[in-house]
């Protein structure tokens, strides 16, 4: 209870580190904020050969560029989240090692940057839905629950991997493999349809699936989500954030000693 | 003295593990330690090091505490703790109020932010809101004495601006505790004068003070009371001047052991073998008095027999400030080469150093000053007796020859 009235205090440091990361991003850039959406981008069209071109991947009659964009960008708000996040003590260290205030205002100073580079993704989504024809729906509107979610998901994986990564530098290397693997084990490129039914229940494990198919269902398809899942994932983000906030909060006070 | 104390360590004692930088390099590293320490109990505590050992001290609300000792005492493990930037392993720390950080200034700064931005930022980083900054950036602003260059990114700046306006930020944070980490070492007289009104006018305010400095004539003139740590705990604490000098005379063995040893090569034609004090009775290895004679008799060997040889001598406080010296050349007198031991004799009449304890360096020089045969640098100590002023005083550590005159005597 403590550390959330503090956190409040510190709110004005939060706002001022994220915009410390979003001037210092784009400084000395010729694109600048374009590089918000160039990631996503490249990253549909190298998808849109491989899966739409040479593997014909069915999308139940959605352009493909589309198909993959609408989640493409939720996924890269995720994973740059989660690569900044972690290594948002080392980045910092010679603050953590001088100059008291909570950490945990460095991780979520960076959910509010990287929030930044998303929104700029969005209207990227949003032109791309009006040029293919895409037609508005309330259901639409699941997606910011969906972003709550995701958003909570990614806060209690990045205080849990940020620690970590003060004493083992590992995690850093293991991370953007990982978040490569962890990506294609999620529908961001091809339909859950597709996932075989014998591997369905393992595939199902993964919190990210009903987030990202969540994603597609209400923005594409004008469906809700998978609500049962979404409230089996809800409850199992709240935990994970409970157990590692507090992992982070005991680690923090030594953070100064061993970065 | 209003009773609680505002700061208290409590048996502190703080441990860090030594290998590779105090952490795990890396994951396989961290995994082998563990599986020894699981299946070897003992010889664990030789990865370790503690940094503090049952450290206790109070500190009253309005105290200027200065902590002097050695590399490695423990002042700056003692000041992470205060400033809550980790933990003790064993026993508590209780802190009342606000406690603002002046160490190492600037590390919150970035490169690429302007002064505008990073006097935001760095504030904010230091616990202060935004109307807070805003109402004080003007005047962190003339502080610093950087106003053409508020749009500037910080990464232009010369390393003296930036320095200056870190503590200007921090001098801004108003803070009911005060740690201070060596900063008046920084920026140039004008500034470390400013710096210096800073911490006066904070101490009026009854703002808690703890300096931490290797300076010691900032300590005993910015602080009541001195904490001496050594290897980890408390040595001694209490009155500055009487700290200080004891924790110097500790210290001096050490620093002028090159009584043995030259820092020229071994093959120096003249050397400089000894050197005895005497004062204006004749007696050696007593304490001068100021304002009578005092006689510095060099001794000196002769290897090789070298033209134009000059003796110098020079001055330091207990400190290590500089106090000038003399040079046997402004005399136009050389080193007599001749014999292969000789003796040489300065005589200061009067001695005009002011009480306390003095280091002494000679050196052989070529008469050009060009090149140095030999050089002892703090070769002796010796000590001065008379009038006792107190550092707070004078800035120095000589009365010259002198009297006033103020318009309207006769």
């Amino acid at each position: 209870m403590h550390s959330f009235r503090e956190l409040l205090q510190y709110s004005y440091l939060i706002l001022s580190f994220a915009r410390r990361d979003i001037r210092a991003r784009y400084k000395q850039t010729v694109l600048g904020a374009a590089w918000a959406i160039i990631q996503p981008l490249s990253l549909m069209v190298v998808f849109t050969l491989v899966f739409d071109k040479v593997a014909r991947i069915s999308t139940d009659g959605t352009p493909y560029p589309l198909f993959s964009f609408s989640t493409l960008i939720f996924w890269s708000f995720f994973a740059s989240t989660m690569t900044q996040g972690t290594l948002a003590m080392t980045s910092n260290a010679t603050l953590v090692r001088k100059i008291y205030f909570p950490r945990e205002t460095l991780l979520i100073a960076i959910l509010l940057s990287a929030g930044v580079d998303f929104l700029v993704a969005c209207g990227m989504l949003a032109a791309l839905m009006v040029f293919y024809g895409a037609t508005a729906s309330w259901t639409m509107l699941w997606v910011l629950p969906l972003l709550g979610i995701q958003v909570l998901f990614a806060f209690a994986l990045v205080c849990l991997t940020s620690a970590i990564h003060v004493y083992f530098r590992d995690i850093g290397h293991g991370l953007t493999l990982g978040l490569q693997l962890w990506m294609f084990a999620t529908p961001v490129a091809y339909p859950l349809s597709v996932v075989p039914e014998g591997i369905r229940s393992l595939y199902l494990l993964n919190p990210m699936v009903p987030i990202i198919d969540g994603y597609r269902r209400a923005l594409l398809y004008h469906q809700t989500p998978d609500l049962p899942r979404l409230g089996i994932t809800l409850v199992a983000v709240v935990a994970l954030l409970g157990l590692t906030y507090f992992t982070f909060k005991r680690a923090e006070r030594t953070f100064a000693d061993v970065i | 003295m209003d009773g609680r104390p505002v700061l208290a360590f409590d048996n502190v004692s703080k441990r860090y593990r030594l290998k590779r930088g105090w952490h795990f390099a890396s994951l396989r590293e961290g995994l082998s330690r563990a599986r020894r320490r699981l299946f070897a109990s003992n010889g664990a505590s030789a990865d370790y090091f503690w940094a503090l050992r049952d450290v206790n001290f109070q500190i009253q609300r309005g105290e200027s505490v200065g902590l002097i000792g050695s590399n490695g005492a423990g002042k700056s493990t003692t000041l992470k703790i205060l400033s809550r930037v980790t933990v003790p392993t064993r026993g508590t720390f209780s802190a009342v109020g606000k406690i603002g950080a002046l160490i190492e200034v600037g590390a919150g700064f970035h490169p690429d932010l302007s002064g505008r931005e990073n006097v935001f930022l760095n504030g904010a980083i230091m616990g202060m809101t935004r109307s807070e900054l805003e109402r004080k950036f003007d005047s962190i602003v003339a502080f610093a004495d950087i106003d053409r260059f508020v749009d500037t990114p910080i990464k232009y700046y010369s390393s003296g601006m930036a320095v200056r306006l870190g503590f200007a930020v921090a001098a801004h944070i108003n803070p009911d505790i005060l740690l201070v980490d060596e900063v008046l070492a920084v920026g140039d007289a004008a500034f470390q004068a400013k710096c210096l009104n800073k911490l006066a006018e904070l101490r009026e305010q009854a703002t808690t003070i703890i300096l931490v400095s290797h300076n010691m004539t900032n300590i005993v003139q910015h602080c009541n009371r001195v904490l001496w740590m050594d290897r980890g705990t408390v040595r001694a604490a209490g009155e500055p001047e009487a700290i200080v000098e004891e924790y110097l005379q500790s210290v001096q063995p050490q620093k002028a052991s090159t009584a043995g040893g030259s820092v020229i090569d071994d093959d120096a034609p003249v050397r400089v073998a000894s050197v005895v004090i005497r004062n204006h009775r004749g007696e050696a290895d007593a304490p001068l008095s100021y304002g009578s004679a005092g006689c510095f008799e060099v001794e000196y060997e002769v290897v090789a027999p070298v033209p134009d040889a000059v003796l110098g001598v020079s001055f330091e406080n207990a400190y290590g400030a500089p106090l000038g010296g003399l040079t046997s050349r402004l005399a136009g007198i050389k080193l007599d080469v001749s014999r292969p031991r000789a003796v040489m004799r300065l005589v200061l009449d009067p001695v005009i150093f002011t009480r306390g304890l003095y280091k002494l360096s000679v050196s052989i020089q070529d008469e050009k000053l060009q090149r140095f045969f030999d050089v002892k640098p703090r070769m002796t100590t010796f000590t001065v007796d008379g009038p006792s002023l107190a550092s707070r005083e004078v800035a120095g550590h000589v009365i010259y020859p002198h009297h006033w005159q103020q318009d309207g005597d006769a």
